[in-house]
C-alpha cells in the first residue's frame, strides 16, 4: 500500500515575483525516476510541505504539455506559504500529489473557451491556458477575462502580453483600484461584459477566484444564457490531506479534494446552499 | 425452505475463570487490548503491557461487563495523536510497521464504529496508517445485558446492538459464570480450534438460550427513537428547520467533546512538531464544530456562523454518511449525550426533528 502522506523532495530551479505578495516557483523532483514518471492534468493541485511548519494545498500553475515543467504561484497567506515565499533558488521543498480531478478539456474540442479569473485564482487557469495554447488547433476562440485588486496584483504580466499576440485570442483586464498608468478597465470582473461578448453556444467558461467574484460571474453567465454544465469552476476549501480523509474540505457529501476541485456550476448548485459555496 | 439460524451454528462456551489464562496464551502472538478500570473509576480500552507484573496488573483491572469506555476502541486503529513520519535535516524517515491486535470486550455499537471507519479509510485512496493498524486484528465483542449508559444508549433504534450481527470474529454472550461463544468469521472458527482447550462444547439448548438472553437484553434498552424517520427527514431536502440547528447551536459550547468520543468520527488535522531541522509530522483528531475547521488562509470561512457547524455535525452523521456508504454515521452509543457538558446529544436532536417527546 502506498503511503500517500509522505512528500518527496524537490528543488526550486527558478522563482519570479508575480505580485507584491506572491511568487511563481519552478521546481523539479530530486529523484530522477519520480521526475520522469510524474504526470498531472490542468486543474489538479499538490500538497506542498515546509518540514517543521506543515503543508498547504497549492494549484499547479504549469501545464503538462510543457514537459518537465512544474510550477506553482503561491501567495504568502498562512505560515507555510509565508515560509515558502522566503525560500531561494536551490532550496528544497517537499511535494505530494497530484490530487483532485481536473478540467475535462477533451470535451471542449472545437469550442470557444472563455477563462474568467479573479486574483490568484488565475494560477490554476494558467495551467489550462498553457495547455490550450499548446493544443491551439483543438479550440476555437479564446478569451481571458482577468480581474485583480490593483495593477501590481496582476500575475503573469509578460505572458499576458504574449498570449494577446496569439490568433483569435482576446485578453481583457480589470482592477478594483486603478493607477494613472492603467490602460485597461477599472471595476469588478463582470464590468468586462461591457467590453466583449460572452455568448453561450459551442462555448465553455472556466471560472476561478474568490467566492464573491465567482458568484457574480456565475450570475452573469447564467444571465447571458450559459448552460450550467458549460460553466466550470475550481473551488477552494481548507484541505489537509488531499485524499478525502481529513474531512476539512467536505461540502455536503462531497470532498473538494477528490470530487473536485473542478465542478460545473450545475454540480455546485446541487451542493447544500447552507455551505456558502456561492452566493447566488 | 426457511433457513433456521439456530441450527448449524457453532456455539462453544468458555468459563470466566479461564479468560485470564487464555489472554496469557494469546499474548505471545498478539498485542492485547482490553477495557481496564483505572484509578478514578473510568474505564479505558487500552493495550495491556506485553508480559510480567505489569501484564498481570492490567489483567486485574480488566472489566468486561456492561462497561462504558470513555473513548471507543476505534482509537486503537485511529489514535487521537499519531506520528506520520520523522524528519531530520531534510530527510524523511517513514514510520511504518504493524502488530497483530487482539481486542476483547468490544461493545457492539463500538464494533459498528470500527466497521464504519474500516469502510471510510479504505474508500477511494486507502489510508496507509489505518490500513497498517487493522492488519491481523482479532475482535471479540461482548454484547450488553444492560445498557452501559442507561439514559443515553439507543442501539436498538440504531440497529447496532445490544448484540452484534456481523463484523466480529467471536462474540461472547454472558451467562453468569461463563460466556457462550458465537463464531462470526473463519478466523474466529480457526481460533476456537487452535485454543480448543479453553472452549468447551455446549448442549443443544445453547442457541435457544442465546436468543433468550439477546431478547431480554434488547428489552433493557429503554431509550427508543424513530431512527429511520430521522434519517429520512435528514435526507429530504431542507426539511429540518434552520431554527432547530440555531437553537441547538445556541446551547453548544463547541468543545468538540461529542466528536472526540464518537465511535465513527474520522476527521483529523495534520501538524509538525519540530525543533531546528528535526521533528515529526503528526495527525490528531479534529472536530467539525471548531471554528478553525474550515477557515482558509485568506480568512474566508464558509462555516463562519456557529449554527452552520452544528448543522454540519448532524447532517454528516445522519445524512451524508448514509448517502455515501449507506451506513449511518451514528451508531447509537449515546456517548455524545453522556459526555456533553450542556446536555446536547444525538438522541435529543433526533427527537426534536421527529417530533417525539423530548424529556430529560
Amino acid at each position: 500500500m502506498k503511503n500517500e502522506y509522505v512528500p518527496y523532495p524537490a528543488t526550486i530551479d527558478f522563482m519570479r515575483q508575480e505580485t507584491p505578495d506572491a511568487k511563481t516557483f519552478r521546481v523539479h523532483f530530486i529523484d530522477p525516476n519520480l521526475a520522469g514518471s510524474f504526470r498531472y492534468r490542468p486543474g489538479q493541485f499538490m500538497e506542498i510541505s515546509v518540514l517543521g511548519l506543515g503543508e498547504a494545498p497549492i494549484s499547479i500553475a504549469s501545464s503538462p504539455s510543457r514537459h518537465g515543467s512544474l510550477e506553482f504561484t503561491i501567495r504568502a497567506a498562512g505560515s507555510v506559504t509565508k515560509a515558502i515565499n522566503k525560500l531561494s533558488q536551490g532550496d528544497t521543498i517537499y511535494l505530494r500529489g497530484p490530487y483532485g480531478n481536473s478540467f475535462p478539456f477533451e470535451d471542449w474540442r472545437g469550442k470557444n473557451v472563455y477563462f474568467i479569473a479573479g486574483g490568484l485564482g488565475f494560477a490554476p487557469l494558467r495551467s489550462l491556458i498553457h495547455f490550450v495554447m499548446d493544443t491551439r488547433n483543438d479550440f476555437l476562440r479564446l478569451k481571458i477575462l482577468y480581474g485583480a485588486k490593483t495593477p501590481d496584483d496582476i500575475c503573469f504580466k509578460e505572458e499576458l502580453k504574449e498570449w494577446e499576440k496569439e490568433r483569435n485570442t482576446e485578453i481583457l483586464l480589470t482592477v478594483d483600484r486603478s493607477t494613472e498608468r492603467w490602460e485597461h478597465t477599472t471595476g469588478v470582473v463582470t464590468e468586462l461584459w461591457k467590453k466583449t461578448s460572452i455568448h453561450p453556444g459551442n462555448s465553455v467558461s472556466i471560472v476561478c477566484g474568490p467566492p464573491v467574484m465567482m458568484s457574480s460571474v456565475a450570475s452573469q453567465l447564467l444571465k447571458s444564457g450559459f448552460p450550467e454544465n458549460d460553466i466550470f469552476m475550481t473551488l477552494e476549501r481548507y484541505m489537509k490531506c488531499g485524499i478525502g480523509k481529513c474531512g476539512h474540505c467536505n461540502i455536503g457529501n462531497k470532498f473538494v479534494c477528490i470530487d473536485g476541485p473542478v465542478f460545473t456550476l450545475g454540480q455546485v448548485k446541487l451542493l447544500p446552499k447552507r455551505e456558502n459555496v456561492l452566493y447566488l | 425452505m426457511r433457513h433456521d439460524p439456530l441450527k448449524k451454528k457453532t456455539i462453544k462456551k468458555i468459563f470466566k475463570v479461564d479468560i485470564k489464562e487464555l489472554l496469557r496464551e494469546v499474548s505471545h502472538e498478539w498485542d492485547i487490548y482490553l477495557p481496564q478500570k483505572k484509578i478514578g473509576g473510568d474505564v479505558w480500552f487500552e493495550q495491556v503491557p506485553k508480559a510480567g507484573k505489569d501484564f498481570e496488573d492490567a489483567l486485574m483491572e480488566m472489566t468486561l461487563e456492561d462497561v462504558d469506555t470513555v473513548v471507543s476502541p476505534k482509537e486503537i486503529f485511529f489514535p487521537q495523536l499519531e506520528p506520520l513520519f520523522d524528519f531530520n535535516e531534510g530527510n524523511i524517515i517513514e514510520i511504518a510497521g504493524s502488530s497483530p491486535k487482539f481486542l476483547l470486550g468490544v461493545k457492539p455499537c463500538d464494533l459498528q464504529g470500527i466497521l464504519f471507519a474500516d469502510e471510510f479509510f479504505s474508500r477511494n485512496v486507502k489510508d496507509f496508517y489505518y490500513g497498517n493498524r487493522i492488519k491481523d486484528r482479532f475482535i471479540i465483542t461482548i454484547g450488553c445485558l444492560q445498557p452501559p449508559r442507561p439514559d443515553a444508549c439507543f442501539c436498538t433504534s440504531a440497529h447496532t446492538g445490544p448484540f452484534a450481527e456481523k463484523g466480529y470474529n467471536l462474540q461472547f454472550v454472558d451467562t453468569g459464570d461463563a460466556y457462550l461463544v458465537e463464531v462470526g468469521s473463519e478466523k474466529g472458527r480457526e481460533f476456537l480450534v487452535r485454543f480448543d482447550s479453553f472452549f468447551i462444547d455446549v448442549q443443544d439448548t445453547a442457541a435457544q438460550n442465546i436468543e433468550q438472553i439477546k431478547s431480554k437484553a434488547s428489552e433493557s434498552i429503554q431509550l427508543k427513537l424513530d431512527f429511520e424517520k430521522a434519517i429520512s427527514l435528514m435526507r429530504s431536502k431542507d426539511t429540518v428547520p434552520e431554527e432547530i440547528y440555531r437553537r441547538t447551536g445556541e446551547r453548544c459550547i463547541y468543545c468538540g467533546g461529542c466528536l472526540y468520543v464518537c465511535p465513527s468520527c474520522t476527521c483529523f488535522n495534520v501538524f509538525d512538531d519540530a525543533k531546528g531541522g528535526q521533528g515529526t509530522r503528526f495527525r490528531n483528531w479534529d472536530a467539525c464544530v471548531f471554528s478553525g475547521y474550515t477557515r482558509e488562509a485568506s480568512g474566508n470561512n464558509p462555516r463562519h456562523e456557529k449554527w452552520l457547524r452544528t448543522l454540519r455535525r448532524y447532517e454528516h452523521k445522519l445524512k451524508h454518511d448514509c448517502e455515501i456508504s449507506g451506513i449511518s454515521g451514528c451508531v447509537g452509543c449515546g456517548r455524545c449525550l453522556s459526555s456533553c457538558p450542556v446536555n446536547i446529544g444525538m438522541s435529543s436532536f433526533i427527537r426534536e426533528i421527529t417530533g417525539e417527546k423530548n424529556e430529560k
